[in-house]
């Protein structure tokens, strides 16, 4: 047990060395461009460039929510969207007939 | 901590292995006594459920909310059951739109099963509805509300004021439009707030039966290959329905009829097998149900010479002919040789004829289901349907207070041990047909009772009775003999081969002629069960093993539902029949009951149909139960005597 606790700390000390150079390095680089990097926006390292930085196009659905959730209609709070699922005698949405 | 165990391949062909359990399951115990093969688990528990849909999870956590060390074993994860798909409502007579009462309900739903349902079951049913809906809301249902806060309640069909003389009720309590979801995961929460163990991805083979009591249950843990044992006094079933047994359902690929297939093995009846409900237009392939509103609004029904057969049928109504007549007719076409499709076994719905505006406001999101399920513009080409099945009816006999119990000489016995809830079981709340809304309510209403049947008749932490150190041979050596299948007929086309003769002989349109020839076909195919072909021989999440034992349990199912419906020669809610058309009681109800002599039992047909299977053999043997006709309190709340059922 000890053994292993010997070697895990080693190996956590050259991984700080190593993070320690690597900071240093990319501290220099960004000093040099540091003209370029001003004018753009630092950019998420890890998701691809501007990606999710674009706003999300949101996709329409059919079933618009009534304001407030209140079906103006009927006066229900929290009920289904769209028209009366039961209007055909079936509980019906999106074409579809559910059972239950 | 979750358990870690070694798996199973890792120690194949080698006789002594060593198999070590860590984690929470302290007390479970490998043992060597059925076999040297699998390694075999035991469990010791006070209660086991099988099945964590609405009725599992609510019979599990009104178990350990009662004290009881329970476990809940689940082919799927449990918000991933079918309770998921039931998008509509549940109804209870709370009263918050007009005037309500629960007399009212039972009386509806009397009505509704056509004189099947047993009244005292019924009567518990909807007496117990606005305690459980105002229970779900307390733990946290979201149901839709009206302007002063109070659940707000729709009108579904089948449900009147006044014992059918006041109007349309409003009884559906809903949540937007995904109750079941919604249901599935307030259970699922509350169940986690007590200590039910979840043995999750865990398939059931089969009951442990000692002297006619059960005794638990044995499951296969298909993550590891791994035999569990779960001893314990009291079993639950709740595993749902068996709609895969028809080639075109609405439900679940695990809608497999394992619990209604266990309980058989055991050599315990099942109960009205032969009501199905169907829905006239079910898309092939896919199984998604189109709504009656489109042929509402002037969709048509044509065969392959593009014909609107419709006419020929019901020359008034036409397409908005009522459902059983719509889907007759359909079957009737496709029987004559004039289905579309490659196969001939289906027809279109033609909509493409209206004007694709109409179709927006009227249907909003018909062309997205459409092409997501039809793969069909709607605006041009017609959407394939035939009918389809949605519900079971039929399952695992109990009483009203959820024991399963048999028919012997003459009255009900309880089968120790065992307890059924959910559409496996046959309480029988639906009798001959179910209504829309009830099924939800069924659920919630016999978990719970299960779990206080089992609270008041035992203690948390009681002895368990003994049981045989080899109980459970046989279902290992059923797994092992699967897994090395080396037959010539694939699991998949024995199914097809099923699924298609239950469809064509078993479906909506029953005569004698057909449902004969559809039993020989399917005795024929049950014993080809004898040679199929497996091909996956590992243990870890053999998806093949699972898929064989899964067809086991739906031809046990398949068989008895198509034997039960040829020998009923009467037409009676789901089940109708062309060449006995009506209905056959003990007394003619459309006439005045003066004068009349009452049939003997043998010689009427409002009678439960308990059937048995020879799993060897796949004979089915049936026998009748009469109907229970009084409710539990006839002072307050009288039965409902049989009439002429006419809406």
């Amino acid at each position: 047990m000890s053994l292993l606790r010997f070697s895990a700390s080693v190996s956590r000390r050259l991984l700080w060395k190593s993070a320690a150079g690597e900071s240093v390095s990319t501290g220099c680089s960004r000093a040099a461009s540091g003209a370029v990097s001003d004018k753009e926006p630092l950019k998420k390292a890890k998701t691809p460039q501007g990606r999710f930085d674009l706003p999300e196009e949101k996709s329409k659905d059919v079933l618009e929510k009534f304001p407030d959730d209140v079906n103006p209609v009927t006066k229900e709070k929290g009920g289904p969207r769209g028209p009366e699922p039961t209007r055909y005698g079936d509980w019906e949405r999106k074409g579809r007939c559910v059972d239950f | 901590m979750p358990s870690i165990c070694v798996p199973a391949a890792a120690v194949h062909g080698s006789r002594n292995f060593h198999f070590s359990i860590y984690g929470k399951k302290k007390n479970a115990q490998v043992s060597n006594d059925i076999s040297t093969q699998y390694p075999v688990v035991d469990h010791e528990f006070d209660a086991v459920v099988v099945g964590a849909g609405g009725a599992g999870l609510r019979a599990a956590f009104g178990l350990s909310e009662a004290g009881f060390n329970t476990a809940c074993i689940t082919k799927l994860f449990p918000t991933r059951s079918h309770t998921v798909a039931a998008q509509g409502g549940i109804n209870a007579a709370l009263g918050n739109m007009e005037e309500d009462d629960w007399r009212w309900h039972f009386y509806d739903t009397v009505k509704g099963s056509d004189w099947l349902g047993d009244q005292d079951a019924i009567h518990y049913m909807t007496e117990q509805a606005p305690a459980a809906v105002v229970e779900l809301e307390n733990f946290g249902m979201p149901f839709s509300r009206t302007e002063d806060g109070k659940i707000y309640q729709r009108a579904f069909g089948g449900q009147s004021l006044k014992y059918g003389k006041g109007g349309q009720a409003h009884r559906c309590c809903c949540v937007a439009d995904r109750t079941g979801h919604s249901l599935l995961h307030t259970l699922y929460g509350r169940s986690l707030r007590y200590d039910t163990s979840y043995f999750v991805e865990y398939f059931a083979l089969d009951l442990l039966m000692e002297n006619g009591e059960c005794k638990g249950v044995i499951a296969l843990c298909m993550e590891d290959g791994s035999i569990h044992r779960f001893r314990a006094q009291n079993t639950v079933i709740a595993t749902g329905g068996y709609g895969r047994t028809f080639f075109s359902c609405t439900s679940a690929h695990t809608s497999t009829g394992d619990g209604n297939a266990m309980v058989t093995r055991a050599g315990l009846p099942c109960q009205d097998l032969e009501f199905v409900q169907f829905h006239p237009t079910g898309i092939y392939g896919a199984g998604c149900l189109i709504t009656e509103g489109c042929r509402g609004e002037g969709g048509i029904l044509i065969n392959s010479e593009g014909e609107r057969f419709m006419e020929r049928y019901a020359p008034n109504a036409k397409d908005l002919a009522s459902r059983d007549v719509v889907s007759r007719s359909m079957t009737i076409e496709i029987r004559e040789g004039r289905g579309v499709g490659p196969d001939k076994d289906h027809v279109y719905l033609q909509l493409h004829h209206l004007p694709p505006q109409q179709l927006a406001t009227r249907l909003p999101g018909i062309s997205e289901t459409a092409m997501i399920f039809a793969g069909v513009d709607v605006t041009k080409e017609p959407i394939p349907v035939l009918p389809t099945v949605h519900y079971n009816m039929g399952g695992v006999p109990t009483n009203y207070k959820g024991q399963v119990i048999t028919y012997t000489d003459g009255a009900d016995k309880v089968v120790p041990g065992l307890y059924a809830c959910g559409e496996a079981a046959c309480a029988s709340v639906h009798g001959a047909n179910r209504l829309g809304a009830n099924s939800l309510l069924d659920l919630v209403v016999f978990g719970r009772a299960c779990a206080l049947t089992i609270a008041e008749e035992h203690k948390p932490g009681e002895k368990l009775s003994p049981l045989k150190p080899t109980a459970g041979e046989e279902s290992v050596a059923n797994l092992d003999k699967l897994r090395f299948a080396n037959g010539s007929l694939r699991t998949s086309e024995v199914r097809l081969n099923m699924q298609k003769t239950m469809q064509a002989h078993a479906a909506v349109f029953r005569t004698g002629s057909v449902l004969k020839e559809g039993c020989d076909k399917m005795d024929a195919i049950y014993q080809t069960m004898d040679d199929l072909k497996t091909f996956d021989r590992g243990i870890v999440w053999n998806t093949d093993l699972v898929e064989t034992l899964e067809l086991q349990n739906l031809m046990l199912n398949a068989v008895q539902t198509i034997h039960s419906a040829e020998q009923r020669k009467e037409s009676r809610g789901a089940h109708a029949r062309e060449d006995f058309k009506d209905r056959v009681d003990e007394f003619d109800y459309s006439k005045p009951l003066q004068g009349q002599e009452k049939k003997p039992f043998d010689q009427h047909w409002r009678k439960h149909t308990m059937s048995y299977v020879d799993p060897k053999t796949g004979k089915v043997t049936l026998e009748y139960r009469p109907v229970i006709d009084h409710s539990l309190d006839e002072q307050d709340c009288a039965r409902v005597p049989p009439a002429i059922r006419s809406y």
